[in-house]
Formats: structure tokens, sequence, C-alpha cells
């Protein structure tokens, strides 16, 4: 790779001030070539790339005068560097349900070698650390460079057929897919793992792939062993209400005794478990067939609620109450009351 | 560009005169750093086959003065190639240029001009251009090196 080149020897062989101005001509030209052929402000300098070095001397000479000496030039050649950097980027756990399919998690893979360099991309659904293993069913790459999964606008991936291809520094947007098992468990955690390698090689770093690299030289090994990966996580948000129904009784004579013109108190407590909201809660009680609703008696958390349908949250249909609670946070309840007398 | 060297090469036998004057000589090696079984780091220097992103690289001037004279005002200057970024001076009394070689001083003494037309310290990755001026003179028949390293960006 190395290749030594004597340049001219300007200025001392004739010290004329004509010849020595055309050396050092030449030897400006030379060091424009040099910027020429290097990147402006890339990070790393891209495979193929030729470093020269040479470096000039001057010094006065006896009888007067300046002399000038260049040294041979040396150059080195740029291999590629192969390196890969997986990382997940949703930025949190991916809400999910108990056997949902197509949840995507979404990961950014990005060349981190100096050469256009091929990908191979594999998800790993069933590695530990998690409470469940997701089933993952496809990888996808961001097609149209969203960011967001889109069913049939992204491409699937397909080993061996469409790796993606990244210049250096360069990003692709991958989601993995999977099916969430139905015996998953609220605020249960599943882990995929994606891991994406470079298609010349990978292994140890230091290992070369001779006459591999992009522009015909080797294809080296980097630091993060042409081989990375990141784990992205799914997190169970089930919900699911449950409803306690109480009675009190009291009895026109002020005891608790179910006769005629009693007047029964119902609590409903509508408790909604589990890490999820529910969205449109609503809650529906029929009036008990020998009992006749107690107009204006109707509450939600202890506010009364007009019997009208109306603008309030709840009403006396007729023939039962009903409160749309709306959405109520996992771990919340809500009370609703309402009388009805006995006939 | 190549048919002017080449031009000047017909002209100017200066290999054959070089014998008579100062000879400067260019290398560059590369630092490797091998771990072996026991856990034992150990650096050599290398000539590079390969270089990557990320090598270290000595740099190493030698000259010679075949003159019968002594060489006075003996200036050594090495253009930091494009794609290297200069990490320091093995060899004492460098100066540094971060401006293409118009301006020198020692790094802390120079600045960069912002695009705003503010300045800041210069820092290692501003360096264009390394410079050795030797206060005596080279005798005849003298000999030196100057090393400096870099890092493959």
């Amino acid at each position: 790779m190395r290749e030594a080149k004597l340049m001219p020897a300007c200025g001392f062989a004739k010290r004329t001030l004509r010849l020595r101005s055309r050396c050092v001509k030449a030897v400006l030209l030379a060091a424009g070539a040099l910027h020429a052929a290097g990147p402006a402000h890339a990070a790393r300098t891209p495979a193929g790339t030729v470093i020269n070095n040479s470096a000039t001397a001057t010094y006065d000479l006896p009888g007067g005068g300046q002399s000038i000496v260049t040294s041979n030039m040396v150059s080195l050649t740029v291999d590629e560097l192969l390196d890969v950097g997986v990382a997940w980027t949703d930025g949190g756990d991916v809400a999910t349900t108990p056997g949902a399919t197509n949840q995507a998690l979404t990961f950014r893979v990005t060349n981190a070698g100096n050469g256009g360099e091929a990908f191979r991309l594999t998800a790993r659904d069933n590695a530990g650390g998690d409470d469940f293993d997701p089933a993952a069913t496809s990888i996808v790459l961001d097609a149209n460079g969203n960011g967001i999964y889109d069913p049939g606008l992204d491409t699937v991936y397909v080993a061996g057929a469409n790796e993606p291809v990244l210049t250096p520094e360069q990003s692709v947007t991958v989601f993995v897919l999977a099916t969430i098992p139905a015996g998953a468990g609220d605020a249960q955690r599943g882990r995929i793992d994606l891991v994406a390698v470079a298609a010349t090689g990978s292994g140890a770093p230091g290992t070369s792939f001779a006459g591999q690299g992009q522009g015909g030289g080797d294809a080296v090994v980097g630091a993060t062993g042409a081989d990375a990966e990141d784990d992205g996580y799914y997190r169970v948000a089930a919900g699911s209400v449950a409803f306690v129904k109480s009675a009190t009784v009291l009895d026109p004579f002020g005891g608790t005794t179910n006769v005629p013109g009693a007047i029964i108190t119902y609590r409903l407590v509508a408790t909604v478990a589990g890490s999820r909201s529910l969205a449109n809660l609503r809650v529906a009680d029929a009036i008990p067939a020998g009992t006749t609703y107690r107009p204006g008696t109707l509450t939600l958390e202890g506010g009364a609620l007009s019997d009208a349908a109306d603008a309030d949250a709840g009403e006396f249909t007729g023939a039962g109450i009903a409160v749309r609670l709306g959405t109520v946070a996992g771990g919340s309840a809500r009370t609703i009351t309402f009388q009805v007398a006995i006939d | 560009m190549r048919f002017l060297l080449t031009l000047l090469a017909v002209t100017l036998p200066g290999a054959a005169l070089a014998q008579s004057q100062v000879a400067l000589t260019s290398d560059v090696l590369v630092e490797r750093t091998t771990t072996d079984a026991s856990g034992t780091a150990r650096t050599s220097l290398e000539a590079p086959g390969i270089v990557t992103p990320g090598d270290k690289l000595v740099f190493v001037l030698s000259y010679r003065n075949n003159a019968a004279a002594p060489a006075t005002d003996f200036v050594v200057t090495n253009p930091i190639p494009e794609s290297v970024g200069y990490m320091g001076s093995d060899s004492a009394g460098a100066v540094l240029s971060v401006d293409g070689g118009r301006t020198w001083g020692q790094l802390a003494a120079l600045s960069v001009r912002n695009a705003d037309g503010t300045s800041r310290p210069a820092t290692l990755a501003d360096v264009t251009h390394v410079r050795w001026r030797m206060a005596q003179p080279i005798p005849a028949g003298g000999r030196g090196e100057l090393r400096f390293r870099g890092v493959v960006k």
C-alpha cells in the first residue's frame, strides 16, 4: 500500500531565481491537490482515500539565497472500516395488549464505517431480561423515511434480497413487528433485539477481509465488530373494570326492613384495574322490579346529576340510570349513587 | 500537475545532485497495540500495510546535510494531510499553523475565525501545518530526525 515517490529535488540543482520560483509553484500545486483529494469535514475518512505526506525544508545557502528541499511523498490508502450502530428509538416501552399482532418496535441502523455497506438484519425475540417473549413476525424497512410504520407502504425486509445499503454515516429506520402472546399479563414487558451485521463480514476488531473493501482495498472490522444490536421493549397495558354494587335500606320506621315505602340507596363503584386507561366507560343499571326510581337522587362522585338526558354525565332513562364516565385511568374508581322506593 | 512535475524532473536531475546538498526523507509509521493472551498490551510501530480511520500515525522526517557547508536557518515544514488529525510533536520546537501556513505559533496562541466574525481558540483539529526552525545551523554531514503524530480521521 505504501508508495514512495521521489519528488523533483527543486532548488539545489540550479539556483537561479527563475527555477526556484517554478519549484515553489510545483510544491504549492501538490499541496492543493492533497486538499482536493480529501473530504471537507467528513467525520471519517472515506474508504479508498489516499493520504499523501511530504515535507519541505528551506535553508540559507552559504553564498546567499535560499534552497528548498522537498521530501519524498509517502502515500497511504485508507481502507474500509466495517462498523455499525443500532439504537432502539421508541423512547420508552411500546404499549400493547395481549394477543395483539403487528406491534411495531422502532430501531435505527447506522453505517458507522467509512464505506458503503449492506447490513443483514435479524430480530431476536427470545432474549432474556423480560416477562414474556413476543413472537417477531417480520422486519420492515421505513421505505418512505417518515420514521413511522406504514403498513403496505414500507418494505418488508427479506434476508439476502433487500439488505439496506448505507453510505457512511447514513441511517435507516427499521421496524420489528411482533405478535404479543395472549397470556401476557398486565404491565409485563417483552423484549426484542434487533441485530445488524455488515454483509462484508464481522468479527473481532481488526479482522481483515482482503480485497473486499470499497474501492478494492481491504475491509477491516472496526471497534463495533461490525455487529451491533439494541433491545426494545413492549409493555402490556391491559385494563379491566370491576363493579361493586351495594344497597342500604331505610324503612319508614327508621329501620332497615324491606317493606313497602322503604328507600333503597344503591351505590355502584366502578374500579378500573391495570395500567391502561379505559375510554368511554359507561355504566347502566336497571331499576329493580317492584321499586320506583326516586327523582333527583342520581349522583356521581357525590355530585348531583339531573334526571334529564342533557349535558351532564347521567340521566334516568325511565327503566334505569345511565352514567357516562368518560376516560378513567387505570387504578382509579368512580362512585355512582341513586335511590329507589319499594312499591 | 503531473506533467509539470515530470518536466521538472527531466529538467533537474535532482536525485544525483541531492548527494551534495541536504536530503529530506518522509516516512510514516502506524502505531499498533496488540494484547497478548496474558492481557499485556504491546505497542509497536509498523510500516502501514493498511490504515483505517482511528489509526495512530507517526510521521518521521529525516534530514542530512550532504553539503560541505553548514545549512543555516534550516526550516522543515510539513503540511498536515487533509485526512489526518494532528496529535502533537515528539520533537521540541514545533510551531503550528491553523490557517494554511500564513501565521505560526504555539497552539495556545492561535485562534480560528468563525463564520460569524468571532474567533475561538484553536484546537489540535485545526492544525494545518507543523514547522521546526533550527536555532543552530546543520553542520556539514549533520543529520537529525523530527517526529510528529497524527490520527487517520
